[in-house]
Order: C-alpha cells, then sequence, then structure tokens
C-alpha cells in the first residue's frame, strides 16, 4: 500500500535511471494523489519526482512550431499570447482545465500520459497534428499523439519511458481552431462531451480540416468523416451540420452519471458544429 | 410597512471572525487528545439484507486494534425522533447501504480500516425496497418486519412501510373539481438531495471514569447528549457534548448521529477515539438527506382565477430509519397548500419506508420540492387559464384576515408585498432575448416556538458573559446575542463574551434547527438580560439611595433619571455583589387551526406560527440545444418579521438561494437498482461554484406580525431556499414551451423535455 | 518509510520527517501542526486545503508533500503580519464573506493568489479564480464583494 522508495530527481538521466528501476513519476500530483485519495488506485510503491528536472520545463514557440516540456502547466500554455493566438484550441482546453489551482500545477505530460478520454488537451493537440517523444534509458521515440492513446488510462508508453515533449508544427496561414466543451457548471467540469476543431480556409472553401472527439470513445480521436464533410466545402451551415452528425455518428459513448449515451451522441453534433463553427470564424478573422 | 433599505456599512461584524479568517479557530476534525484512536465503520455490504453472523475475531487480532464493537457490545435499544426505530449497530437486518454493522478503534486510520474489512459478516440478501411509492402498497416486503412493536408517536398513523400518514380535507373537493371552468393536473419527481456541509463531520470521545466528553460537529449538541445516554443506558449528566467551530450543518447535522458509535469505542478501548468522516461518507453514510417524492397535484378553478378545489397526493422517500424527520408527511401536506386561498382541500400525504439513505431535515424540509412542483402547477394553471401568472397569483395568495384550508385565520403577514417586490427588482415584463425568461415562485414556512433557556453573568470588572445553548452553525445568530443583552443593559456588545455549544454550561436548546435560534434562544437570553437588569437596579437603588423607579441603565452606568451626577458604574456594582441573570421566556403561543375532522395525521403543523413568506423571481438562459440553463438574476423579497441584522440575513438569502439553484439544477443523488449511491463525491453531485452564482438582489418586507420573536424577528434561515427551484423552473418553461417535471432540471432533463 | 526533509511554511522552516506518500495538508495539519488549511473532500473538489506552493494556488490533499521541498508554503495562518489581518481577511469579515468559515481559509488564499496575478480583476475573473473553493453558506455573494473591494482599493 504505501510508498516505499522516493527519489526527486534533478535530470532527465535521473528519471530514466528510476524508471528502469520500476518506479513512477508524479509532477503535479493532479491525477495520481487524487486518484489514491479517491481511492481509484493505491500510490505506486515506488516514485521519482520529476517538477525540478529543468530539461523538462518550458513554452517555446517558433517559426516551426510550439514544442511543450513536459512540465508546461496549463496555466503557462493557456496565458501564452502566441498560443492563444496560433494554437487556440490547444488554449481554449488549458483555460477550462478543473481550478486555478489545477491548471498552476497540473502538467501537459501528466495530463496526456493519463490518457483519460475526457481529457481537454488531447483533442486539440491531436487536430493541431502534435507528436510527442518519449524516451527511456533504451533510446527515444517520437509518435503521433493520436497513435499514444491506446484506451482509457492506457498509453503505448513502455514502464521506463517518460515523456519528454509535446511537438507541434506551425499551423497554415488561414487556419483557426477552437475546442468546446459540453459544459454544466462553467469550471470544475469534467468534460461530458468535447469537440476540437481545426481549419484552414483559402478564398471561400475549407481547404484542411482536423476534428476531434473527446470523451465520446474509449480514446480520443479524430473523425475523418467529419473531416470530409468540410474539406472542400464553403464552410457553410450546410457542412457543419454534416461534419456535426458524422462526429455524432462515429461516436460510442457511454451512460453514466453523467448523461446518457443517446443524449451524449445528440450533443456530439451540436458541440462539434459549434467547435467548427469557432474555427471557422478564427480562420476568417 | 416599509422595505428596509439599511446600508452595509452599519452591519455587524461577527465576534467569531478574527478566528475564521486568519486559521485560529478549532474545528473538531483539528482538534487531537492523547492517547487518541482512530475509529473507522463497517458499513452493510448489501443495502437489504439479514444478519446471519458476525465474527470479529480475525479483526480483533490485528495489532494496533484496540477495539470492535457491534449490537452485542451496547445496550440493546432503539433510538430514533418520533419512532424508535434503528440501534447503533444493525442486529438483526441491514437496511440501507451506510447501515453500520460494527465499529473499530486502532492506533492508526489504516489499521482501522484494514480490521473493518476484516470483520466477517454472512448475509442472506433480501430484496432491496427502492421504489418507495411501491413500498405501500398490499403485499409489499416490510422494511421494518418489527414496526408495530417499535415505540412511536400515535398521530403518526403507522402502517407496515408507512410511517407517516396525514390529510388535510375541507370541504367537499369532488365536488367543487367538478364545478371548475377549468382544471390541470400535474405530477411531478424529485431525486434526493444532500446537505453538503463543507466540514465533513467529526467526532471525539473521551471518557473519564463514568462520564463521557464529546466533542462533535452536530447542530444539535443536546440531542446529541440525549442520544449518547439513550443508547449506552447511562444518565444525561454523566454527558457532556462540546461542539468546536462547526463548519456547517444545513439540517444535515441536526439529529443525534455518531456519537454513540465513537462513545462506544472509546469505552471499549479505554481510550479516547476520533471519528473524521470522508467526503464519501458524508453522501452515503448521513442518515440525514431530503428526501426524493412524488407529488402529485390537480386544481379546479373558475375562470377569474379563484382557487375552488386542491387535490394533492404526496409520496416521501423516508427511507431506512425515523430519524427525526417524523413530522415530514404533514409538513409537505401544508405546502401542497402553499400560501394560497383555497376554497376546498383533499390532500394525502406518505412518508414511506424503503432501503434507501433515510430523510431527515436538511434546511426547510420538505418544502424546496413541493414548492417546485405547485409553484410549477400553479404557472400551469395560468397557463389554461389565459393569465398572467403573477396576476393569478396577486388574485390568489393568502393575506391577513385569510382563513387557510386547515382554519387558520391569518393575522398580519406580507406575502403578496414580496410577491410585489420581486417582480419590481427582477423588472418583471422587460423585452429578453429570445432564450430567457423570467419566472416567480412564493412559499411560506413556520416559526417554531420552543423552551430555551440562557444566563448572564457579570463579571468582577463589570463585562459580562452570555451562557446560551444555542448551537452556531455559520449563520450567525447566536453572535446577535450581545447586542440583545448590551440594549437591556445600557452597555456595548463588545462588553460580553458568549459561552455556548457546551451542554454542561448552558441550559437545554433546541439546537440550530428550524431557523430557531433568534426566535427561542434569543427570547431567552433577552429573559436573562432583564433578569440581570433587575438585580443592578436593586443594587444600585441602595447605592445611590433612590427610588428603584427613578433609575436607568445607560452608557455602562446606572444613574438617577434627571440628575445625571448621581450615577454609579456597572463595574463598580459588579465588584460589589455577585450577579447573574436567568431567563427561558414564554415560548409564544401558536396561532389556533380548526382543521375539519377528516384530517388526519396532526403533528401540530396544521397551523403555522408567525409565517415567514417568501417570492422569488429568476431570470435564466436555456440554451435549447444543449438544455443547459444559466441563472443569470434572482430576485428574492422575503417577509421575515423585523430584521435584526442585515448582513446576516442578507448572507442568508444569499446562500439559501444559490442552494436553491444547486437544488434546482444540478444537485441530485443517483442510486443504482440496490439503492446505492451513484455520484458519492463532489466530482458528480455538483454544488453550484462561483462562476455559476448569479446577480442575487434581496429585499425585506417587515412586517410586526404577532406571535412573532424578539423585537419582530422571525427566522431567516431556511426560507431563502423554498422557491428558488420553482422560480427557475417557471423560467425554463417559457423558453422551451414545455415542463420539466423531475428534479433536478439537469440539462439532459431539460432537453429530453424540450419539444 | 520515512524521509527527512524541510518544509518551509509561512517563512518558517520545520524539518520532519515524513512518509512519501503523505500528502501536503497532512503534512501540514498533523506534523507541523498547523490546522488553519482543511479537509473537505477527497478528489479536490473543495478546495478546502488550499495554500500557497511558490506563489501559485495548489490543492495540497492532491500533492505530495515531499516536492514541496525547497518550495515556500503559505497557509492561512501566514496571511496576517502580527495581529494585524491582510485586507483580504478584514474585508471577508466586513463584506460577510464569513459564515461557518471552513471554506474560508483556503477562499483567502485563492482569493490572494489572484490579487497577486491580477490586482485589479473584473467581477467575472473574480468568479472563475474561486471556482475551485466551494461555499456553501454565503453564495459566494460577500466574498465576491470582499474581493473586489480589496481590488479596488489598491
Amino acid at each position: 500500500m504505501s510508498v516505499s522508495s522516493y527519489v526527486t530527481a534533478g535530470s532527465v538521466d535521473d528519471v530514466l535511471a528510476a524508471l528502469a528501476g520500476g518506479a513512477r513519476p508524479v509532477a503535479g500530483g493532479t491525477d495520481l494523489v487524487v486518484g489514491a485519495r479517491s481511492g481509484k488506485s493505491s500510490l505506486p510503491e515506488s516514485l521519482v519526482a520529476i517538477h525540478r528536472v529543468a530539461e523538462l520545463r518550458g513554452v517555446r514557440v517558433s517559426a516551426d512550431g510550439l514544442r511543450l516540456g513536459a512540465l508546461a502547466s496549463h496555466e503557462a500554455i493557456c496565458e501564452n499570447e502566441e498560443i492563444q493566438a496560433r494554437y487556440s484550441a490547444l488554449a481554449d482546453a488549458c483555460t477550462i482545465v478543473g481550478s486555478h489551482a489545477t491548471r498552476a500545477q497540473g502538467t501537459i505530460g501528466g495530463n496526456l500520459m493519463n490518457a483519460s478520454p475526457a481529457m481537454e488537451t488531447g483533442g486539440p493537440l491531436i487536430c493541431l497534428g502534435a507528436t510527442v517523444t518519449l524516451r527511456s534509458a533504451a533510446g527515444e521515440r517520437t509518435i503521433g499523439l493520436a497513435d499514444l492513446f491506446t484506451g482509457p488510462g492506457k498509453t503505448v508508453a513502455e514502464p521506463g519511458e517518460l515523456l519528454i515533449s509535446v511537438d507541434v508544427p506551425a499551423p497554415a496561414a488561414g487556419t483557426g481552431s477552437a475546442y468546446l466543451r459540453l459544459e454544466y457548471r462553467r469550471q470544475m467540469e469534467i468534460a461530458v462531451v468535447g469537440a476540437s476543431a481545426l481549419v484552414t480556409v483559402d478564398g471561400g472553401k475549407v481547404t484542411d480540416a482536423r476534428i476531434a472527439m473527446t470523451a465520446l470513445a474509449p480514446t480520443i480521436r479524430h473523425v475523418p468523416e467529419a473531416e470530409a464533410a468540410l474539406i472542400g466545402s464553403d464552410g457553410g451551415p450546410a457542412a457543419i451540420e454534416a461534419a456535426g452528425e458524422a462526429v455524432a455518428a462515429a461516436s460510442s459513448p457511454i451512460s453514466d452519471v453523467r448523461g446518457s449515451a443517446g443524449y451524449r451522441r445528440a450533443m456530439a453534433a451540436v458541440i462539434a458544429g459549434r467547435a467548427i463553427e469557432q474555427a471557422l470564424a478564427r480562420a476568417r478573422a | 410597512m416599509t422595505a428596509v433599505e439599511e446600508p452595509r456599512a452599519a452591519a455587524f461584524v461577527r465576534p467569531d471572525g478574527k478566528e475564521k479568517v486568519t486559521g485560529a479557530g478549532r474545528y473538531t476534525a483539528d482538534l487531537n487528545l492523547t492517547g487518541q484512536l482512530v475509529a473507522k465503520f463497517r458499513y452493510a455490504d448489501h443495502t437489504h439484507a439479514r444478519i446471519l453472523r458476525i465474527d470479529t475475531a480475525r479483526a480483533r487480532a490485528l495489532p494496533g486494534v484496540l477495539a470492535v464493537v457491534t449490537h452485542e457490545d451496547v445496550p440493546d435499544v432503539l433510538y430514533g425522533g418520533m419512532v424508535k426505530d434503528r440501534r447503533l449497530f444493525a442486529k438483526e437486518k441491514v437496511r440501507f447501504e451506510g447501515d453500520i454493522v460494527a465499529g473499530v478503534a486502532a492506533t492508526t486510520a489504516e489499521i482501522a480500516e484494514c480490521a473493518a474489512a476484516l470483520i466477517e459478516v454472512d448475509y442472506e440478501p433480501l430484496p432491496a425496497i427502492t421504489d418507495f411509492e411501491a413500498s405501500m402498497g398490499e403485499g409489499s416486503a416490510l422494511v421494518h418486519d418489527d414496526w408495530e412493536s417499535y415505540e412511536a408517536d400515535d398521530a403518526l398513523l403507522r402502517d407496515g412501510n408507512r410511517l407517516g400518514y396525514s390529510t388535510i380535507v375541507k370541504g367537499d373537493a369532488a365536488a367543487a373539481m367538478a364545478s371548475a371552468d377549468v382544471v390541470v393536473k400535474s405530477r411531478f419527481v424529485t431525486d434526493p438531495v444532500q446537505g453538503v456541509p463543507i466540514e465533513p463531520r467529526a467526532v471525539i470521545a473521551q471518557w473519564q471514569g463514568d462520564k463521557v466528553t464529546v466533542w462533535t460537529s452536530t447542530q444539535v449538541p443536546y440531542a446529541a447528549r440525549g442520544g449518547i445516554a439513550h443508547t449506552l443506558q447511562i444518565p444525561e449528566s454523566n454527558v457532556r457534548v462540546i461542539v468546536p467551530l462547526l463548519g456547517g450543518g444545513f439540517g444535515a447535522k441536526c439529529d443525534f448521529h455518531f456519537e454513540g458509535h465513537v462513545a462506544a469505542l472509546a469505552r471499549a478501548a479505554r481510550r479516547p477515539v476520533k471519528l473524521v468522516f470522508s467526503r464519501r461518507e458524508e453522501f452515503f453514510a448521513v442518515g440525514h438527506r431530503r428526501e426524493g417524492m412524488v407529488i402529485e397535484l390537480e386544481t379546479g378553478a373558475r375562470a377569474d382565477g379563484t382557487l375552488l378545489a386542491r387535490r394533492g397526493r404526496l409520496v416521501l422517500d423516508k427511507g431506512a430509519y425515523c430519524g427525526e424527520g417524523g413530522f415530514f408527511a404533514q409538513m409537505a401536506a401544508m405546502h401542497a397548500l402553499g400560501p394560497y386561498k383555497i376554497e376546498t382541500a383533499d390532500i394525502e400525504s406518505s412518508l414511506n419506508y424503503s432501503t434507501n439513505q433515510p430523510s431527515s431535515s436538511i434546511r426547510a424540509p420538505t418544502a424546496p420540492q413541493v414548492c417546485w412542483a405547485l409553484e410549477q402547477h400553479m404557472d400551469e394553471l395560468a397557463e389554461a387559464l389565459g393569465m398572467d401568472p403573477i396576476d393569478l397569483r396577486r388574485h390568489t395568495l393568502i393575506e391577513e384576515g385569510t382563513v387557510t384550508a386547515t382554519g387558520q385565520k391569518l393575522e398580519r403577514i406580507a406575502m403578496k408585498e414580496t410577491l410585489e417586490k420581486a417582480v419590481e427588482l427582477i423588472g418583471y415584463g422587460q423585452e429578453l432575448p429570445e432564450d430567457e425568461a423570467i419566472g416567480v415562485a412564493v412559499g411560506w414556512w413556520p416559526c417554531f416556538a420552543a423552551s430555551s433557556g440562557a444566563y448572564v453573568k457579570l463579571n468582577g470588572d463589570g463585562s459580562g458573559t452570555i451562557i446560551t445553548g444555542a448551537q452556531e452553525n455559520g449563520t450567525g445568530a447566536v453572535m446577535a446575542m450581545p447586542k440583545f443583552v448590551a440594549e437591556e443593559l445600557g452597555m456595548q456588545p463588545e462588553d460580553f463574551s458568549i459561552l455556548y455549544q457546551d451542554t454542561d454550561a448552558a441550559p437545554s436548546d433546541m439546537g440550530s434547527c428550524g431557523s430557531q435560534t433568534t426566535f427561542n434562544s434569543g427570547r431567552a437570553v433577552i429573559a436573562a438580560a432583564v433578569d440581570l437588569r433587575e438585580q443592578l437596579l436593586d443594587a444600585a437603588s441602595d447605592k445611590l439611595e433612590a427610588a428603584r423607579d427613578d433609575l436607568e441603565l445607560v452608557g455602562g452606568a446606572v444613574r438617577v433619571k434627571g440628575s445625571p451626577e448621581k450615577t454609579v458604574t456597572i463595574a463598580d456594582l459588579a465588584g460589589s455583589g455577585t450577579f447573574h441573570g436567568k431567563g427561558s421566556g414564554e415560548p409564544p403561543e401558536g396561532p389556533p387551526a380548526e382543521p375539519a375532522e377528516g384530517c388526519v395525521g396532526r403533528l401540530g403543523l396544521e397551523s403555522f406560527h408567525a409565517p415567514q413568506l417568501i417570492a422569488h423571481a429568476a431570470r435564466v438562459r436555456v440554451d435549447r440545444a444543449t438544455g443547459v440553463v444559466r441563472v443569470l438574476q434572482v430576485a428574492a423579497a422575503h417577509d421575515c418579521g423585523r430584521i435584526l441584522n442585515r448582513l446576516g440575513a442578507d448572507g442568508q438569502v444569499y446562500g439559501g438561494v444559490v442552494m436553491g439553484i444547486g437544488q434546482a439544477l444540478s444537485e441530485g443523488t443517483q442510486l443504482d437498482a440496490e439503492g446505492r449511491h451513484r455520484n458519492a463525491h463532489l466530482t458528480d453531485y455538483k454544488l453550484v461554484t462561483a462562476s455559476d452564482a448569479p446577480q442575487i438582489d434581496v429585499a425585506w418586507i417587515e412586517t410586526d406580525t404577532p406571535g412573532a420573536g424578539p423585537k419582530g424577528s422571525k427566522g431567516v434561515g431556511e426560507p431563502p431556499c423554498v422557491p428558488t427551484a420553482g422560480a427557475i423552473a417557471n423560467a425554463i418553461a417559457k423558453v422551451i414551451g414545455s415542463r420539466v417535471r423531475s428534479l433536478p432540471m439537469t440539462p439532459e432533463r431539460v432537453w429530453d423535455a424540450s419539444p | 518509510m520515512k524521509v527527512a526533509t524541510t518544509l518551509t511554511v509561512n517563512e518558517i522552516a520545520y524539518p520532519v520527517e515524513l512518509d512519501p506518500g503523505t500528502n501536503l495538508l497532512a503534512a501540514v495539519r498533523d506534523v507541523i501542526g498547523l490546522t488553519g488549511s482543511k479537509e473537505g473532500c477527497d478528489d479536490s473538489e473543495c478546495g478546502a486545503c488550499m495554500m500557497l506552493l511558490d506563489g501559485k494556488p495548489v490543492n495540497s490533499c492532491s500533492y505530495l508533500a515531499l516536492q514541496a521541498e525547497g518550495s515556500e508554503i503559505t497557509t492561512v495562518e501566514g496571511l496576517a503580519t502580527g495581529e494585524k489581518l491582510a485586507p483580504l481577511q478584514a474585508a471577508f469579515l466586513s463584506e460577510g464573506g464569513v459564515q461557518c468559515g471552513f471554506c474560508t481559509p483556503g477562499m483567502l488564499i485563492s482569493a490572494t493568489a489572484l490579487l497577486d496575478q491580477n490586482p485589479s480583476p473584473s467581477e467575472d475573473e473574480v468568479r472563475i479564480a474561486l471556482s475551485g473553493n466551494l461555499c456553501r453558506c454565503t453564495g459566494y455573494d460577500g466574498i465576491i464583494k470582499a474581493v473586489l473591494s480589496v481590488a479596488n482599493a489598491v
């Protein structure tokens, strides 16, 4: 039950050595410690605290794209003006995660590796074409974020692997993005339904689109049928509605205390449609 | 009759404030005693089952375990409010998810938890009885096989799973209904709701010889003392209950709860024992939630809106045990009448056992749900009549001189004035966006007269101490006592300290329930101050050689009227003798009522003592595509008599309205088929946050209602959460064009109801 | 297993030995003995345990105490200067922001974090910033007024 080993890592190498020995990483604690307290899963026997590792920090925006260190907090991301302007869906997501304390302490690495199908940041980053870099004592690999998730709470990461950074290519000119969730309250929500949209417009036409759905399937994933409904269209109401319907059709929601599957499916179309509208408005602005 | 417009600057700052903002104040969970053990409970493994065997051997053998207690270790007695139907530790049967089979005291929480899990309990599972409407039907299995043997109040009219039954009958409702121009009929269902004080409950018990001291987070220390004494079969004089700062209650901490279990564990372990609930336990294990209900209403009216007949059928989920909620059937029936003039009535109300969590008083018990249903029903009637809902209420609300359906002749009250004020504050009739609307609801709530007692003593330096049995739950009602005393004695409120929340110090008191602290405890404190004043006048009369009638108490001194040089300070008098006043005051008589012979299940609620009247108006925005509702503004107008502390009274309304919004939109306990909680945590039992709380405009209509409490006050704490959900429901219905008939009105339910 | 460390709370360094699984709230309340911060839930929903960690708000119940080594921790007990209440503390009292008081320590910490970061917030910004702190008594009205009154006075 109790934690028998705890080290504070000073470098990535320290972390990888600890992971190789079976430790689990802890950064902001917002998922790991809460999970243990609420009885969902006990704390791991061996922990490596990674919050002091300087190499894992930082939010860097360049002409080529965005690099987020695993320790980048939701607060640091959503307060970054360049992210707000060019990677809007990600800023939207980080702005509404938990409370101001969750946003200050919770990290992008922790959020992604927790692999909740209801997480806010996953959909936007998938739409933005993010890749994640995983490193272990044996080496490093970079994979598309969409390929990271395999199921609720499950990723392709091996036990010895640490998420080092998230890289996002710069969106093309004429691109706008947005993330929206169905909110019963304005704050302190867990997405019942969430949708991310990224669209590129050129003249009157939608030339590219990425649509992802959140809390509607065992993992967050993009919806090619919705994207097809938009690409080549004028981005008008009919295309938006068709894309929203495609999201609903692709969803496989569950019924639970937060809502029935039928309600979730209906809301998938509504929320996806609104996310697309907002992304289009931003693309055209 | 005037609306009070007192500036906030005149407000009074609570004496317990500094310790609360600095973190110095101690709540029960903040206390620790030398040698203290940790208590954990073994809860029922089924919601309904016969217990075949309990074996505690393995738990007792675990190192660090100092006591394991079951029904075998405590006296074989039943306890409860109007029905004694419960044991501290389950014996023959478990009857809900939170029934306690055993308690463990151990050196650490981990060991106690482990030991609780090691207790072996064999059961014969029985079918859960979750449908409280069906549970009173012929042939339904019984929650309490021995119900007939229980000690109980005969007026409850118990029968099998029906713990309480009450009717209100006036005239020939069937004939009047048949003669009506318009008849509307509605059915509503409500989910159970939780009190959710932010402080989870905590209890510490320590024995010294035959006497036990219990520190506990209760709203009712004297009831807690009585419960401990009864369940452990010891005299009340051997039980001292102390309440440190209390982190909110809202009714959930009324009643005797876990003090007996912890005292039994401490006695068995010969150590102090501390229990602190987790938030999950605070949801499922407390025998104290707002009850689910089925509410069927039928009203017949003349074309001009006159209410000719009201029929009602109410079914309330009592859950597994009576607790102190035995009076709910009659209270709900009174709210099915509502504050309206009705010519005939035929209302029946049943309070039924089930194997769900027990229901008991939560802030204005039964009223918010019935009011939510009735006020929607009244709007439906207005629509059927082609009348504006405000005009219908103007025509039908009670006023001075009204004789209610239970035969109470109402004296001076300001029901209609609260309606007009709420309508004015919200700007009823204004142009609104198509997704917004304003809804209005009204309600009522009685004062509860009860005995209380207090002492006021002077210290040698002329300062004073007030000793009251009143319990402070956060409202600040007790904090007003120094003001009352100072006014009687010509002194300053700052001259007085308050000793409260210690059953060994003060006379018995009902506790912080029923909005009664100012009404009853305030009256006692004033009587004690008057007693003390008489003693001071006697002493000053000797000292100043002046006639008693010529003396007055002003500015901390007794002086001869018209001769300010002939003065003796209270400090001088105090040094010369022992002065202590005591008082209880006479509880005012309740107003008479003459209910028809057919009215049964009468528990004294057929007349409402000094009724408090409430009108709320809510402006909401509905997202039709999702069903998400945002409350943008609430106007709340109350007749609670004279307002003695505007800051405190306003605070009750702000908090009550926001609680009402939660009840309206997001707060509901969801149970599975076995009656277990599915959302016993704050992630999915959603309280209103600061970002969802709206602008709230508060107005007080001050009236002098006969039979009111000290200085013309009534009560303030409970009414603010009564009509909010009804007002919101009526606003939602205007936007979506149909009715949401389940409470809470979650986004999915609003979306489902939308045409 | 106990780990020796030093936690700095309200500018005082406390040498402590902690099980690594101990959360910051338990360390501060049970080991260091400052009980102002409260425990109101088990899933980071109520905010009663809120502290500042190097000036940023943290739900201390969900943060491992050992991770706070080397950081400045501020609790409600650290807000006043001697007997003199901080402006937010005084405003909570005068505006009716305190009833039962159980949420008050966390509320004050959240409000302190907000005003440090944004000295003149709008009412909506205050409401958003305090949404991680549940209050059941006040309807938030007195609390919001208190924070705005201090913000406007700055």
